[in-house]
């Protein structure tokens, strides 16, 4: 074997690994990890250590008593330690307590599970025995550890802390039943982290059919890649044997084989086995690291697959909803206000024409000197009401329509201040006075002369005829009839253009009003559809504003996303090469002679 | 009892039959006629088959019947939980406990077992012995361990060879132990050596790799020591095995916390399936069945003699000596009839009977109103005093 040579070659290699490994796992925060590690790299050279581990109630203090042939270990009932023993070689039997501040308590062996039971759990860090041993001799120490149980509890964790140091396992399971999940899964953690285990089936002595189980141990390690030779032994024949000096039943025990292992594991060259367990430990711990940060970027991926389409298909949905709503209710706002328009106009219209009926009535009979006094004030008081309410009834309806626009656009909208000012109704000016004059004496005296005068001439002439002279009292009763049916006449006339004048002046002042008022209306109106579309497009291109920022904000997650992937990705890809780097390593040790395969 | 609960299930199911879940009230209701259902439950290599075997034939549990590891959903009202060791961990990977709140506080259905006995203690000769201390003192001291109704130790392969020990196999034996001790002993030193060609005598390989398979080598260790120490004949060396198996005190822990309360044990998975479903699918007016389940939950007395009399057995009560046996007998743990919970004679005169019911009765309530003794003594007196009054209601 070339010990030195090789030490040269490969040392600063996996140490460098191994730095980068340590390194790694304190960046991914797995300080455990780390820890074991650090404890690969800053173990004092020499020495194999060789771990004992298993279940409870495996026969695991039997086996160790039996390797050693001496009572170290606690069996049966009695309780076993909750810390690990190491058993090194010393030349008379010794042990030793190292408490957790690393203070050493030297206690006589014999005496030595009493003490174990009296500690404190937890005071202690570990048990160090010395026997005398030629097993030992060369510097190997076994480590018995505690029973493996529930995987939370510190019991377990302290047997798979061990693990660090070790450079050989020794599994213990006895025959009575085969392989569990359990320590299948423990064996394979086991071979993960150290490069040479074996399975030693113990109880052989009590199980009838342990070749069988041994059979069936060796096909489940295989199938799960474990590396693992498969050796059963009986402690109970074992310690007969040792009582009688009976070389075949030794033999029969499975003992030696079990112990010719162990001594092939103290012959490896230190550096070598180093070497070995460091790139492994930089293996394990990369992959475990690599498994949790796969675990993660799935996490990140399935965000990003997920989420981000949903929310962009959530966001384009919301866009399409918004351009639908403003079609609907700009076109309900147009249709409203144009219905409005011609109601409101109609109403006014409507109104109107009855008042202009009513006068048209009055002044067909009523002698406007004489009614007026009344119907002015009638008319303008009629007028402000129709004119108040059309425009009331506008109000309405734009009130209407602005409720109708917002429940087309979306409920949870406020409306705009749609109040319209009043109605300028008051602004109406009083009708005026039509220029109508009564019939007056002077006009009736003047009226009936000029009638009377034909009366009189044309009877006085026919009388004069008769020999009368021409004022005679015929001529005069004729010019009397005349005037009265002259001044009848003209008084007629005067009333029939009285009234037409009034009737004029009346519809004047109607046609009018309704001129402005119908403009005054149509401007309010316009004025609310003004109003009602500057409210919601402004409404509208917030929505649309705020749809695009979400739109941009799911973009960016998602890119933020991609570059945590592509860190992750980096970071995968950065351990798998030092889990490669570390497997070369482990290669090029395994090169030596009877290294077994990585 | 059963009355009650078979009014309760057929009104559940009336008023549930057009749910999804009433064929499970269905079932409960079907079984209250049929004979108690009693589990054998473990981890695979336990030795579920063999123990279900050996106690299939015993005359005393006749009239129940044993599943061998029932599927999960199966309706059984006792369990027979088989351990490997008596590790915490093992226990701990139970399936959850009863989830209904009368499910717990009637949590008398179960019988924790430490099989393979013989395999304590890398199989020394007083394996079974030590088994057995451990099984008690796991009961009596771990809280873990101490609800079940009994934790026994039992070695199931041994009992059950043993109940069926046939005239060859005793002939072998007694073959065997007429060889010096000194010298068989290389030859019991394990399975292989017992079953090695160089094995003195004319006795053929397969013979005793049979029989080795059948008690194992620790029962076969076992039976020579006692053929040499006077079990001479087929039936003695049967009845030694069986009785130091195990197998006696787990049937008669059966016989009286199973068997002998099969009536009540029916009612009680009936009313805790019910209770599930009312948990499950409550509906307007489930309230009252919820009443009515309540109101015999608080009237159920026999559970609270089972769990009395576990917690008297188990050391687990100030009570002991004398007292403590009357107890456990007045509980109905040695048979439920008025005679036997008063230890008096099948034929004896119902005066004497009732004489002796209400003596107990005086007493024990003497001991339930002591203000001098905690509440908890004072409790378990209490329920000492109902069981004592429900054998005068016999009679009054």
């Amino acid at each position: 074997m070339h010990g030195g040579h090789s030490f040269d070659v490969t040392a600063p290699a996996w140490l460098e690994v191994l730095d980068e490994a340590v390194a790694a796992c304190r960046t991914h925060g797995r300080e455990d990890l780390a820890q074991r590690l650090r404890r690969r790299r800053d173990r004092p050279p020499g020495g194999v250590r060789i771990a004992v581990l298993g279940f409870p109630k495996q026969g695991k203090g039997y086996l160790v008593n039996a390797v050693l042939n001496a009572p170290v270990c606690a069996v049966g009932d009695a309780p076993t330690p909750a810390v690990p023993v190491e058993i090194g070689f010393s030349d008379q039997p010794t042990a030793t307590l190292v408490g957790r501040a690393d203070e050493r308590v030297p206690v006589p062996v014999e005496r030595l599970t009493g003490e174990l039971g009296a500690r404190p759990s937890g005071s202690l860090r570990r048990v160090e025995v010395g026997v005398p041993r030629e097993l030992l001799s060369a510097g190997l120490l076994l480590v018995d550890t505690p029973a493996i149980g529930d995987p939370r509890s510190p019991r377990t964790a302290t047997a798979l802390d061990v693990l660090a140091d070790s450079d050989a396992v020794v599994l213990v399971s006895d025959a009575t039943t085969p392989l569990g999940p359990a320590e299948v899964a423990l064996a394979h953690h086991v071979r993960t982290w150290v490069p040479h285990v074996v399975l030693a089936l113990t109880k052989i002595d009590v199980a009838p059919s342990w070749r069988a189980v041994a059979e069936r141990d060796r096909g489940m390690l295989s199938e799960a890649g474990i590396d693992a030779p498969v050796l059963p032994v009986s402690a109970t024949v074992r310690l007969a044997a040792a009582k009688t000096g009976d070389q075949e039943l030794n033999a029969r025990s499975g003992f030696p084989q079990l112990l010719s292992w162990i001594a092939e594991q103290a012959t490896r060259p230190p550096e070598h086995t180093r070497a070995v367990t460091a790139a492994m430990s930089v293996r394990a711990a990369a992959a475990e690291l690599v498994e949790a940060l796969r675990g993660r970027a799935e996490v990140v991926g399935q965000d990003a697959g997920v989420d981000q389409t949903t929310l962009l298909q959530r966001s384009q949905r919301k866009a399409d909803e918004l351009r639908k709503r403003n079609t609907r209710w700009q076109n309900l706002l147009a249709d409203e206000i144009a219905d409005l328009q011609s109601d409101a106009e109609y109403d006014l219209r409507e109104r109107t024409r009855k008042i202009v009926e009513t006068i048209d009535e009055t002044f067909d009979r009523g002698d406007p000197v004489k009614v007026w006094d009344q119907f002015g004030p009638w008319l303008d008081k009629t007028l402000t009401e129709a004119v108040e309410t059309n425009y009331s009834f506008t109000s309405d309806r734009a009130e209407w329509i602005a409720q109708a626009v917002a429940s087309a656009f979306g409920e949870q909208y406020d409306l705009p201040q749609l109040s319209l000012s009043g109605s300028g109704a008051e602004l109406i000016a009083d009708v005026r006075r039509p220029r109508v004059e009564g019939f007056k004496i002077g006009h009736k005296a003047f009226t009936g002369l000029r009638g009377s005068y034909g009366g009189v001439l044309m009877f006085g002439l026919v009388t004069s005829l008769a020999g009368m002279p021409l004022i005679n009292p015929i001529s005069l009763g004729a010019g009397a009839a005349f005037a009265a049916k002259t001044i009848s006449d003209e008084s007629g006339m005067r009333l029939q253009r009285r009234q037409a004048v009034a009737k004029m002046t009346a519809q004047r002042h109607v046609d009018d009003v309704f001129l402005r008022f119908s403009k005054e209306c149509r401007d309010a109106i316009r004025g609310v559809q003004r109003r009602l579309r500057d409210h919601f497009t402004m409404l509208a291109e917030e929505l649309a504003d705020q749809l695009a920022r979400e739109r941009e904000m799911i973009i960016a997650g998602s890119a933020e996303r991609e570059r945590r992937m592509v860190r992750l990705r980096r970071e995968i890809d950065r351990l798998a090469s030092l889990h490669q780097r570390a497997g070369e390593l482990g290669v090029l040790a395994g090169r030596a002679p009877r290294e077994l395969p990585a | 009892m059963t009355e009650d609960v078979r009014g309760l299930l057929a009104d559940a199911c009336a008023f549930y039959r057009d749910s999804p879940r009433v064929s499970s009230l269905r079932e409960a209701l079907e079984h209250l006629e049929e004979p108690l259902r009693v589990g054998v439950t473990g981890a695979p290599g336990t030795g579920k088959s063999t123990l279900t075997a050996a106690l299939g034939e015993i005359r005393a549990l006749r009239d129940l019947t044993l599943v061998d590891d029932p599927p999960a959903p199966a309706l059984t009202d006792a369990t027979v939980r088989l351990l490997r060791h008596l590790e915490p961990d093992e226990l701990a990977s139970a399936p959850a406990a009863a989830s209904s709140a009368f499910a717990r506080q009637t949590a008398v259905d179960t019988v924790l077992v430490l099989a393979r006995a013989d395999e304590t203690g890398a199989g020394r000769i007083d394996a079974l012995l030590t088994a057995k201390q451990l099984a008690r003192r796991a009961w009596r001291q771990d809280p873990l361990f101490s609800g079940a109704q009994g934790v026994i130790a039992v070695a199931g392969q041994l009992a059950y060879g043993a109940r069926a020990f046939t005239e060859d196999e005793f002939e072998l034996l007694a073959a065997f132990a007429a060889v010096p001790r000194e010298e068989m002993e290389r030859y019991l030193l394990s399975v292989d050596a017992f079953t090695d060609p160089a094995f003195p005598g004319p006795v053929s390989v397969d013979t005793r790799r049979s029989l080795v398979t059948r008690f194992g080598l620790f029962g076969v260790k076992l039976a020579l020591t006692l053929i040499r120490t006077g079990s001479d004949s087929r039936v003695k060396l049967s009845t030694e095995l069986v009785r130091r198996s195990g197998l006696g005190e787990l049937r008669d822990t059966i016989a009286g916390c199973f068997a002998a309360r099969a009536e009540a044990l029916k009612a009680r998975t009936a009313v805790v399936r019910l209770e599930t479903v009312l948990r499950t699918e409550p509906r307007p007016g489930s309230d009252r069945l919820e009443a009515r389940v309540e109101r015999f939950a608080a009237t159920a007395h026999d559970f609270r003699e089972l769990r009395l009399i576990a917690d008297i057995r188990g050391g687990r009560t100030a009570l002991s000596g004398e007292p403590a046996d009357e107890a456990v007998r007045l509980l109905g743990a040695h048979g439920t009839t008025a005679e036997e919970r008063l230890g008096l004679d099948i034929e004896t005169d119902p005066r004497e009977i009732y004489a002796a019911g209400a003596d107990a009765v005086m007493r024990w309530r003497h001991e339930a109103e002591r203000p001098d003794r905690p509440l908890a003594e004072r409790a378990a007196a209490q329920v000492v005093v109902r069981s004592a009054e429900g054998v005068l209601a016999l009679y009054g």
